[in-house]
């Protein structure tokens, strides 16, 4: 039995295709058509599930949608009665697009997929609960899912048993986590639903203390917390609801100016404000968690919605909560909500017994030697070719070691907003130069965002003060750990400002040559510790097939790339047009 | 040629420019009797949209959300 659902219309559009309950290929669209969170119809995503299995659209037994439009037009209707006449720009902005495809997406899915069959919906929380639960090693488990807002809610929590979910509580729009994230974020001069990652990267630098930084205090009189963790915004304080615009002028008044404008440089009041958020959002997640425990009885936790993907409180949940294990999927967010749909479809709308746990994240588009020997001679690019794997972990290793920058392109393009040791530019973590150089050289990022570590699984805990066992989700570098202090000037290329490193850990089952090469690095270098940064500039995603890696390099200083067997050094091939500098958004 | 081409495209933003504006006019006028007239009734009887405020009174804010099984006909209403 085939299974296709998709997710789009808001950000992150995704398609993920299931057969006999396992998910076989998922992808989200920003990859084929190189737009940043593309929203549209997953087209390309669809096709590329369907073509991984050598199959056609005729095959599909039922299709799935990620939310139920009608019940997000209900609440966005609602939300313009209720705030009449002030949301009168919004309705004009966005009406047009709900009459032309957000309430005809049977429509769209009939015509661009040219499918007859049966389309089911489910609500956006539920197919975030199933995202993590369904797919998670856990028979038994309590759920949380936060996210910006689905149709009304914008917080659940419950419990998954089986192939059954029962999300119990929920807190509707418009008070939310995770647009109170977005809210700071924009008032930082940063992209709304793309750079929350960057304020949580920038609060660190901050004022962590709860007594000491006064923007903590301010920012609480805008948020009545219970506590149970249940909380309510003082709504004066916030545009989201009936403008574009998310913070109010009042909260620019408490917050001391105007929203800071974009490529500003961060001072120490915005890095204050930025920590007294990430505090916030912690009390509010451990609250909701504590209670969660005392409500299901129950020692494992999954979560889903773009909160989880908070890697720095996801870090710190173990140590303080009553939970004991932790799983979250590698597309916690929008994007990941496509497989939730179809395995909530397939384990229980229909009721089937789940026979599959999410071990890795590469299941998108993957390119065979053959595939890519024709690209390279097709077009003319000179390369070499590794006698055997071994022979390329060791040469690859010894260029890292010697600080070159190399592209990573192995297996199936990850699933999720991370680069996972598919699609990586890897760099040496123990030159203490090599932040700068990465930045100069392809990322242009700003200046405090840290870069982050890659591990293998057997050597995490002699690196980072990690939960012991090290939980899964660092494997979808979901969990933030601080770098034991010997270590700190060993690797200060990934240890961020308070010691801590977004570490990926990498099991050799997952990937074998990523893995080996690690600890070929570490025989050299002493540290078997690799930077793993997403192979893509800033403003673009991650890349996706050998042309937009060969791209990537072209226009950027990474000096060569390892695909599959080959090798392609940058300076061997006629230099492109394409100046990294040009796409180089936020 | 290059002319009918030109003609072509400059009849197509002539177009698109006519759409927006009579989206725009539509859109109005939705907004002001639809949008309105319901807003200013409900305003009258009370009636709330959004939960809107804060309360010091109650002890949560977690309200029912009670899913537990979807059906398979449940799964193909939109709402």
């Amino acid at each position: 039995m085939y299974m296709l659902s998709v997710s789009c219309y808001y950000h992150d559009s995704s398609a993920a295709l299931l057969k006999d309950g396992v998910i076989v290929a998922a992808a989200e669209e920003e990859r084929f058509t190189r737009k940043k969170h593309d929203t549209s119809f997953p087209i390309n995503a669809a096709k590329y599930c369907l073509e991984s299995q050598n199959i056609t659209i005729n095959e599909i037994d039922y299709m799935g949608f990620y939310e139920k439009p009608l019940l997000k037009f209900e609440r966005m209707l609602s939300q313009h009665l209720q705030m009449f006449p002030f949301s009168l720009k919004t309705f004009l902005s966005s009406m047009p697009s709900w009459i032309n495809e957000k309430l005809r997406v049977l429509r769209a899915i009939r015509k661009k997929l040219k499918y007859k069959g049966d389309v089911l919906f489910i609500e956006h929380h539920l197919a975030h609960a199933a995202s993590t639960f369904l797919v998670s090693p856990f028979e038994k488990a309590a759920i949380l899912t936060v996210d910006g807002v689905g149709e009304w809610t914008t917080t659940t929590y419950g419990l998954g048993e089986g192939n059954k979910i029962n999300l119990m509580k929920e807190i509707k729009f418009p008070h939310s986590l995770g647009l109170l994230y977005s809210t700071i974020t924009a008032y930082l001069g940063f992209s709304v639903n793309n750079s929350e990652y960057k304020v949580m990267g920038l609060a660190p630098y901050g004022d962590m203390n709860r007594k000491t930084n006064s923007y903590y205090k301010k920012l609480r009189r805008v948020i009545d917390i219970k506590e149970d963790g249940s909380y309510r915004f003082d709504l004066s304080y916030f545009k989201f609801h009936y403008a574009d615009r998310m913070p109010s002028k009042k909260m620019c008044v408490l917050l001391g100016g105007p929203i800071v404008k974009r490529d500003s440089e961060m001072t120490m009041k915005h890095k204050n404000i930025a920590a007294s958020l990430q505090l916030v959002t912690e009390e509010i997640l451990f609250k909701i968690l504590h209670h969660l425990h005392k409500v299901t009885n129950c020692d494992n936790l999954v979560m889903a919605g773009g909160v989880a993907l908070n890697s720095v409180a996801n870090g710190k949940i173990l140590r303080n909560t009553p939970f004991k294990k932790i799983w979250i999927q590698p597309n916690a967010s929008d994007g990941g909500t496509s497989i939730g749909t179809t395995s909530y479809i397939y384990n229980s709308v229909l009721g089937h017994k789940r026979n599959y746990a999410l071990k890795d994240a590469y299941l998108g588009p993957s390119f065979s030697t053959k595939e890519i020997k024709t690209f390279l001679v097709k077009n003319k690019i000179k390369y070499s070719e590794f006698k055997s794997e071994s022979d390329m972990i060791k040469k690859v290793a010894k260029l890292i070691y010697d600080n070159h920058v190399v592209g990573w392109f192995m297996k199936g393009m990850e699933w999720g907003p991370r680069a996972l040791g598919a699609r990586s530019i890897l760099a040496n973590p123990c030159n203490p130069k090599a932040k700068e150089l990465l930045n100069s050289k392809v990322k242009h990022r700003e200046k405090f965002r840290p870069f982050a570590p890659v591990v293998c699984d057997d050597d995490a805990l002699t690196y980072f003060d990690c939960d012991n066992p090290v939980p899964e989700p660092t494997d979808f570098m979901l969990m933030v750990y601080p770098v034991w202090k010997k270590w700190h000037k060993v690797i200060p290329s990934v240890t961020h400002v308070d010691g801590s490193g977004r570490l990926q850990t990498i099991r050799r089952h997952q990937n074998k040559a990523y893995y080996d090469l690690i600890k070929e690095f570490g025989k050299l270098s002493g540290t078997p510790i690799l930077i793993n940064t997403s192979f893509n500039i800033r403003g673009e995603p991650i890349v996706c097939t050998p042309f937009d890696a060969y791209k990537c390099m072209m226009g950027t200083g990474i000096d060569c790339i390892v695909m599959d067997k080959f090798m392609i050094w940058r300076k061997d091939n006629p230099q492109d047009i394409w100046d990294s500098e040009q796409y180089a958004k936020d | 040629m290059r002319f009918f081409k030109g003609f072509k495209e400059g009849m197509t933003c002539f177009g698109d420019l006519i759409a927006i504006i009579v989206n725009t006019v539509l859109l109005f006028i939705a907004y002001f009797i639809g949008v309105g007239i319901t807003s200013i009734v409900a305003k009258i009887v009370g009636k709330n949209f959004l939960e809107m405020k804060t309360s010091a009174k109650v002890k949560t804010y977690w309200s029912d959300l009670n899913i537990k099984k979807r059906s398979l006909e449940e799964c193909y209403r939109q709402f």
